[in-house]
């Protein structure tokens, strides 16, 4: 695509087709030259997109991007996201906070299809950049829903395990988390059965492969890593800094659809959703926990609901009490106009009246510049 | 684009018959744009009688959008099954879309001699493909001492249009594997018309074939 920018010394010029060659020229600046992730979250970034490694993305993200996203990822070859408000404060704050502190709880918020996730994501891979410790989610309401194994916990006899959930989130985990496996020992014994344990002292990636090999105590493995990762964070010793991302954290709190023997199961009687509840609590130091609210995978929930009073219910609320709100709204003017120049540059808009002015106007009453709306309509244009 | 899930209730405005003296709607913005300086004569006849004629209700299935496509329209309709519109435009919707995304993933991964090459826009590639599909003389069945031959016969712009458009959607409702979804399996067929290759595009050959073998009875035809 071109670079130039070409300038009109003319005196009628038309200032706003300038003003798009060399919003142009820097998009384009944007997606060619950055390196550094440093440099590319500052202010003056803002409605800029910048490119995610694709290794990255095959180690950090193998289920934690939107499916729309993932396929336009594959489409495009490659993986920009906007650099817009919300996740450059809670970058902006990241790096700021003292981490001898108790974690701080970053929570997401707004209508549907404005971006959360996606913030959430450039959000973690700030953290992964800056080498932390990445603990993501993808998504809880995957873990209060259409379960197919359920098992009763051979821990505590009044919760339920959930093997299959278990074991993907703990290969995604080792998956995004290699380096640190063989640095981080545990503090305390674990028993699985009668004859098999982990001692005191053994390395996290041990822990791991022996939740991933044994199927059935998996769930409890989950639990442990998790204990484990939040007391050692923030004490002297670690080298590590720990970041916590859930993705619809408002199923933790809600309501479930999993049936036992045709009774419905709590939440708190899961015991991947009890030990990550005890994770979201801020008695931990050296971290923090970044979590999105989600109206569209939550049961028993409005579809006009996008608060965090109205979405995350009393219990979620008093548990996620005192946290910070972001709200990701819908694009901005200029932000409209870089996801437009976006899609322009890598060929996605085809339809010859899209790229007219009449055919921009439409795109904004259409999507009313939401940005999965945006997306829906280009699709197909 | 409003809810999937809520109840789209489609009011009837339009009645199925007009008294002839009733005018048909012209719905674009730019016939309307135009200054009284660029008319012709006979264009401000016509915008005058418009100003006095009654006019028929525009039908739900145009728009004064600059992306309405008459064709893409007529395509839609035909695909529809028990009035379900919603469902018939969200496929022809995922088809244009998959086939972006087939075109555009081969663009960003080919090299630059090849780029020029290969199409993107999904319009094109259907109206392309709709034109390659489309047969040039028809059969009709005509009686002649007792006997009924297949006559070749010179077709309209409408009933060529209609023929290929329908055995496009037959085409992939009966002869493709029946897991796949419709939108796949249109943008596949459309791709391969398009390219001049597929099934739709034998069976144009093959009406074309007949044709010529019955080229001796078309003497028969008297219209």
């Amino acid at each position: 695509s071109q670079n130039r920018v070409k300038l009109f010394p003319l005196a009628h010029v038309d200032t706003t087709h300038f003003y798009v060659q060399v919003m142009l020229h820097k998009c384009n600046l944007m997606i060619l030259t950055c390196i550094s992730f440093q440099a590319c979250h500052s202010e003056k970034h803002l409605g800029q997109y910048y490119t995610l490694p694709s290794a990255h993305i095959r180690t950090l993200f193998p289920s934690g991007l939107p499916w729309r996203y993932q396929q336009q990822v594959k489409t495009f070859n490659e993986a920009c996201i906007m650099v817009r408000q919300p996740s450059l404060e809670v970058i902006s704050y990241l790096k700021k906070t003292d981490y001898s502190k108790p974690a701080l709880r970053y929570l997401f918020y707004g209508q549907k299809g404005t971006g959360k996730t996606i913030s959430l994501c450039h959000t973690v891979h700030f953290c992964y950049t800056q080498g932390w410790l990445v603990l993501h989610i993808p998504d809880a309401h995957q873990w209060v829903k259409n379960c197919k194994e359920l098992l009763p916990s051979s821990y505590n006899a009044s919760r339920f395990d959930q093997p299959l959930q278990a074991t993907t989130w703990l290969r995604n985990f080792r998956l995004t988390n290699e380096r640190f496996l063989s640095k981080i020992k545990t503090k305390h014994r674990y028993m699985w059965t009668k004859r098999e344990f982990t001692e005191e002292g053994s390395l996290l990636g041990e822990l791991v492969d022996q939740g991933i090999s044994r199927v059935k105590s998996s769930s409890d493995v989950v639990g442990a890593v998790m204990k484990e990762l939040r007391l050692q964070s923030g004490q002297p010793g670690s080298d590590f800094r720990l970041a916590v991302a859930v993705d619809g954290v408002n199923g933790l709190w809600g309501r479930s659809t999993i049936k036992k023997e045709d009774k419905s199961v709590d939440p708190e009687e899961l015991t991947l959703i009890y030990n990550l509840r005890k994770l979201m609590r801020n008695d931990w130091t050296g971290g923090a926990i970044i979590a999105t609210l989600s109206q569209t995978g939550s049961l028993y929930t409005p579809k006009s609901a996008y608060l965090p009073q109205e979405l995350l219910g009393e219990r979620g609320f008093d548990s996620m009490d005192p946290f910070i709100p972001v709200s990701v709204p819908n694009y901005s003017e200029k932000e409209f106009e870089s996801c437009y120049l976006y899609y322009m540059d890598r060929h996605w808009l085809q339809h010859p009246q899209s790229r007219t002015e009449e055919g921009k106007k439409e795109l904004v009453f259409l999507s009313n510049r939401n940005p999965s709306m945006l997306d829906r309509i280009c699709g197909f244009l | 684009m409003c809810d999937k899930s809520a109840a789209t209730v489609v009011f009837l405005v339009r009645w199925s018959r007009y008294n002839p003296y009733y005018l048909e709607p012209e719905v674009s913005k730019e016939a309307y744009s135009r200054p009284e300086t660029e008319l012709s004569a006979e264009e401000k006849e016509q915008r005058e009688l418009k100003a006095l004629r009654p006019i028929k209700a525009a039908t739900s299935g145009v728009t004064s959008s600059v992306f309405d496509d008459p064709v893409i329209s007529k395509f839609i309709n035909m695909m529809m099954e028990h009035g379900n519109k919603v469902l018939a435009r969200e496929i022809m919707t995922q088809t244009l879309e998959n086939i972006k995304k087939k075109q555009v993933e081969k663009y960003h991964k080919a090299s630059e001699g090849e780029r020029e090459v290969i199409e993107c826009n999904p319009y094109t590639i259907f109206h392309q493909a709709l034109e390659n599909c489309k047969p040039v003389v028809g059969l009709a069945s005509i009686q002649k001492g007792g006997k009924y031959y297949q006559v070749p016969i010179p077709l309209t712009d409408n009933r060529r249009r209609f023929l290929a458009m329908k055995w496009m959607i037959t085409e992939c409702q009966d002869n493709k594997h029946r897991r796949t979804h419709m939108y796949e399996k249109l943008s596949q067929e459309l791709l391969a018309a398009f390219g001049k290759e597929g099934n739709v595009i034998k069976k144009k050959y093959e009406l074309h074939k007949m044709a010529e073998a019955n080229r001796a009875y078309a003497h028969y035809r008297w219209w």
